[in-house]
């Protein structure tokens, strides 16, 4: 992909980036580079550094907010070509970028992030020079902040591939130069990859690849702008899902091994008490309202795509009312793995597939607000935790579905 | 036949172990305290470590930390009488956290599962 690029130091070799993917952040980029500046100043002062800034054309001066930020550490800019837009392309750009300078580190940060200090710097960044390739953020979120990762990213990453990943599509992350090389031939690439998709791509090709991870503890809880997960979900639930999904059946030889999940390694500790969360609004009734309005609408494809067992426990569930609704772990397991299957079926009409399981992912996010409400961070985790574990003891169903009719299915995936 | 390292400060828990687990078909040894772990585990190459967290002359979670960077994929499972640990961050590099108790049923589903994993991949050596 051919960018734009402005280099005003022109800087030839880095041994370590930070790099700040961004789409019209003019108003927030600063204080990320502010902090990335002086987390490689303190903690990689021996190191020859550079920010670099991958953007996406943005029309509202993000570029200029991002030179003129005064930094200690010099700065590139890049951009995809007018019109390119999504956060993959950003960061293949930078990867580009990364592998000319022969960089050994990079750490990527988003660049609407408040409350990044420099010790975050220094936690991404200092595994990558003790032998880890892989290093994925570790900090307390609210309980309601990241429903796909808690309900779908989290738990369908760790039961296929048996790698406790807490947060796959955190947005902040350390790779490893030879990562970043094995990025760059681009396997299973496609244009939900190049957009959202690209986290949970970059965090399944650093296990399927073998890469040592860790994760880093990070201290602050993560404040960025938030999000109702009933309102705000966009593209990025198909966007993520749709990797998932597509990369299961290139990867079907690595994750056809797994039985259980293994835990990282964590890095990082000593940041002092964890600050309070911020507050975050979870509007239920939106969210019993979109499982609801989907049932009238999907109905007909649930039946199609869900094993018959599934769909009438599914129907069960749904029978049970806006006071108690419950969508048990093993059922949304089961929905899931059922949902994998169809998405190898239907070439064409993904996009109506992964809609139609949206209103069903709402639902149990209703189902999760429902049973979580009154308990705290903790006990919301540990019920996380044990969802996760239905996952795993689900596999079998996931295996023998995949082994009746998914081999063929991974076999003509390949030679698209 | 799979080696478990026991690591706890009082003897009649390391006696239990012993028993129940030999009889499941493990080789056990036992460890009484902290001191030297690491450099014992490099010696007997167990294949997965049971972990106690209040030792009286070390802390389970630090041991932990330890091995992991050390061994990154050797199963370690922690085993306390407290539940509070299990919310501390660092136990989340631990295959599994069972509290402790005279029945050992859940302790010997964690070591089942820890050592049916896949094991081989993601290794990151001996550091």
């Amino acid at each position: 992909m051919s960018s734009y690029e402005e280099n005003p130091d022109q800087i030839k070799r880095a041994d370590i980036v930070v790099g700040i993917p961004s789409y019209n952040e003019a108003k927030t980029i600063a204080h990320p580079t502010t902090q990335a500046s002086l987390g490689l100043l303190q903690y990689f002062g021996d190191k020859k550094a550079v920010i670099i800034n991958c953007d996406n054309d943005s029309f509202d001066g993000t570029k200029e907010a991002f030179l003129n930020t005064p930094t200690a550490i010099p700065k590139i800019y890049l951009s995809t070509p007018a019109g390119v837009r999504g956060k993959g392309n950003n960061l293949m750009n930078l990867f580009a970028r990364v592998d000319a300078l022969k960089a050994r580190a990079c750490i990527i940060i988003d660049a609407d992030l408040k409350t990044i200090t420099p010790q975050w710097v220094r936690h991404l960044g200092e595994p990558l020079f003790m032998d880890f390739g892989f290093v994925a953020p570790l900090y307390v979120r609210h309980k309601y902040d990241g429903t796909i990762t808690n309900n779908i990213a989290y738990p369908l990453l760790r039961s296929l591939y048996g790698r406790r990943v807490r947060q796959p599509i955190g947005g902040e992350f350390g790779i490893s130069g030879e990562l970043v090389r094995i990025y760059l031939e681009r396997e299973f690439w496609n244009e939900e990859i190049s957009q959202f998709g690209i986290d949970i791509w970059m965090t399944t090709q650093a296990i399927a690849h073998a890469i040592p991870i860790c994760q880093s503890y990070l201290g602050r809880p993560k404040v960025h702008r938030p999000k109702d997960p009933g309102a705000d979900l966009g593209p990025m639930f198909s966007q993520v899902v749709g990797t998932i999904f597509g990369m299961m059946a290139p990867c079907r030889p690595y994750w056809q091994g797994v039985k259980w999940s293994k835990p990282t390694a964590i890095f990082g500790f000593g940041l002092g008490e964890i600050e309070e969360l911020p507050p975050m609004e979870v509007n239920k009734e939106r969210l019993y309202q979109r499982f609801s309005e989907g049932r009238t609408e999907f109905q007909g494809v649930w039946q199609r795509v869900l094993a018959p067992q599934v769909f009438a426990k599914l129907m069960e569930a749904a029978e049970i009312g806006r006071e108690h609704l419950d969508f048990p772990s093993q059922l949304w397991a089961h929905v899931l793995f059922d949902y994998a299957m169809g998405y190898q079926h239907v070439d064409g009409e993904r996009e109506q597939l992964l809609a139609s399981l949206m209103p069903l992912y709402f639902g149990k996010v209703y189902s999760f607000v429902l049973r979580t409400e009154r308990m705290s961070i903790q006990e919301a985790e540990e019920y996380i935790e044990d969802q996760c574990m239905a996952f795993e003891d689900a596999r079998p169903y996931l295996d023998e579905r995949w082994g009746n009719t998914g081999d063929k299915d991974a076999q003509d995936s390949r030679s698209r | 036949m799979p080696k478990i390292l026991a690591v706890d400060d009082e003897e009649l828990i390391l006696l239990l172990y012993e028993e129940e687990l030999t009889d499941e078909g493990y080789e056990v040894i036992t460890a009484d305290s902290g001191h030297g772990l690491v450099e014992r585990i490099a010696q007997e190459k167990p294949d997965l470590v049971v972990l106690d967290i209040k030792l009286a002359d070390a802390d389970g979670l630090h041991l932990l930390q330890e091995i992991r960077n050390r061994y990154y994929d050797l199963p370690v499972i922690l085993c306390s009488a407290y539940e509070v640990f299990k919310g501390d961050v660092k136990a989340m590099a631990a295959d599994a956290y069972v509290v402790k108790s005279s029945d050992l049923t859940p302790l010997k589903k964690a070591i089942r599962r820890a050592l049916e994993g896949r094991t081989g991949a993601c290794e990151k050596g001996e550091g």
